[in-house]
């Protein structure tokens, strides 16, 4: 039970971090980017090119994959999503389309087999006779001030505000002088620069692969849609019952279905609260 | 030279016109009312001051050209916005929706909270309530707030009285009168209820049908035999 509690905690804090992104982009842009993964597919190369290639200090490949996330973000709004002009349909086809183009660039640059990603931090901690790697934990820890740093900024911040308001009525922004314009090229790239980071954390939990994209983007769909479709706080309390749930499974039943459970709980929760646990459609 | 001069407008929503050739002045210090049907372009007209439609024509604000500029462009140069529906931010407190008509006046913050909750002391203890959860006389409240929040020269109110109670028309009304009689703010009123307008505005233009049919002071227009078949019946 303890290393359920542990692992749950850990993996939920990580989960939280990949969905809040995602949920960030629809609660502003009414978009779902499902080129979310490819921001943490791009963030965890960039991050192994420059640490375990050019032998850069992690910090300096974390910040650099940083940019590179924010960038990308940046990108896509002005290259992309802007120029769709609202049209939902083809910015989620565009969006996808684009992290598969992404994904073969990956391949072309760096071949298509897997890579191990060295843990940001080394080192295990046994308590209570759970195994707690300080990789995961220091995940788990960056994920919770980062998410913590995410809310002040969206609740207490002029700019925060702003983001909040043009999510629940972009005319009323307007007409308030909010710049909705800015509002949106800093949502997006604070959405690439979130992927970024969940990416290299992902990674490192995981491994890296051109296709690392997908189960990333299954876990930010699930989690938004299970919490409501952008409610940040619902999208964290969702990361945290498909954290403990996925690692439940894994401990009690098999970790081959762990997966498994997260999608039936989509399903039903579509059927049952097609809103999510906690709907509606802002911050 | 007028606060704010309108000439040969014409405004947009995609293939249809809106509004047609309307020319009109807002000297500064005024109450001016804009009154006229569903569909007469009074909302268009407010829109395309804010730059939300797409116009043709000249808008100016002191001599400085509208036309073209972004709403959190011309909310900067001094017009305040109260729209119909208030457009307010639902899942937000009360204190936070003006806290965002404050972005383009962070130094005026506190002067501008402090005279809003003195015009509308209704709002102090709901402060903190989400603005979904209230009465539609409180968001309207909320929204002109929004709106001087901004420390606006000019301040627009799109159909205020609208599903209103008349106890909370009196009170808006009064709202706006004092607005005008203690700072001079200029108001640019639209109204179906043209007695409402009629009470507040020294002057009054008549839309209809997107076109500027008839203007005057509100005294002149009173007994207006045109305006008396259309709007008082007789």
């Amino acid at each position: 039970m303890t290393q359920v509690l542990i692992q749950g905690l850990m993996l939920s804090g990580l989960y939280a971090l990949i969905a809040v992104g995602f949920t960030l982009i629809f609660s502003v842009g009414r978009v779902l980017n499902l080129a979310y993964g490819a921001y943490l597919m791009l963030g965890a190369y960039v991050y192994y090119y420059l640490v375990q290639s050019l032998h850069m200090p992690k910090i300096a490949g974390m910040v650099l994959a940083i940019a590179v996330g924010a960038l990308a973000g940046w990108l896509k709004y002005k290259l992309l999503v802007k120029r769709l002009n609202g049209d939902a349909v083809a910015i989620e086809i565009s969006t996808l389309i684009l992290a598969v183009v992404l994904q073969s660039g990956v391949v072309l640059i760096f071949n298509d087999s897997s890579k191990i990603l060295l843990p940001i931090v080394n080192g295990i901690t046994r308590f209570d006779g759970v195994t707690i790697t300080h990789n995961l934990l220091t995940a788990s820890i960056m994920s919770w001030l980062i998410l913590g740093g995410l809310l002040y900024f969206i609740r207490y911040t002029h700019m925060g505000r702003a983001i909040q308001a043009v999510s629940m009525d972009t005319k009323g922004a307007q007409i308030s002088g909010v710049d909705t314009e800015q509002v949106n090229q800093l949502t997006w790239m604070i959405s690439g620069a979130l992927g970024a980071i969940a990416g290299v954390f992902f990674a490192s939990y995981t491994q890296l692969s051109p296709s690392m994209w997908v189960t990333p983007l299954i876990i930010a769909v699930a989690v938004v849609i299970v919490g409501g479709i952008g409610s940040i706080v619902g999208s964290l309390i969702v990361a945290h019952i498909i954290g403990f749930m996925e690692i439940s499974v894994s401990t009690f039943i098999g970790a081959e279905l762990r997966g498994v459970f997260t999608m039936l709980l989509i399903i039903g929760v579509l059927v049952i609260m097609p809103k999510g646990l906690f709907g509606r459609e802002e911050l | 030279m007028a606060l704010l001069e309108i000439n040969n407008l014409e405004a947009f929503y995609g293939m249809a016109q809106s509004l047609h050739g309307i020319s009109l002045n807002i000297e500064e210090g005024s109450i001016v009312g804009i009154i006229g049907s569903n569909g007469a372009g009074k909302s268009t007209l407010m829109d395309s001051i804010m730059g939300l439609v797409n116009t043709k024509g000249s808008i100016k604000l002191e001599g400085e050209e509208l036309t073209g500029k972004k709403s959190a462009d011309v909310v900067k140069l001094g017009v305040g916005y109260a729209p119909e529906r208030a457009h307010l931010f639902p899942y937000m407190s009360v204190y936070d929706n003006l806290l965002v008509g404050g972005i383009t006046a962070k130094e005026d913050i506190d002067k501008n909270l402090s005279m809003v909750l003195d015009l509308f002391p209704n709002l102090i203890d709901r402060k903190n309530q989400e603005t979904g959860t209230q009465s539609g006389g409180e968001r309207q409240m909320v929204s002109v707030g929004r709106a001087l929040m901004t420390s606006p020269r000019l301040l627009l109110v799109d159909e205020p009285t609208i599903g209103l109670s008349p106890k909370v028309c009196l009170d808006i009304a009064r709202a706006l009168r004092k607005l005008n009689e203690e700072t001079g703010l200029t108001i640019l009123i639209t109204e179906q209820n043209v007695n409402f307008a009629m009470s507040l505005a020294s002057h009054i233009h008549v839309f209809e049908t997107g076109e500027l049919r008839l203007s005057g002071p509100t005294d002149e227009l009173r007994s207006n035999p045109e305006l008396a078949k259309a709007y008082f019946g007789h």
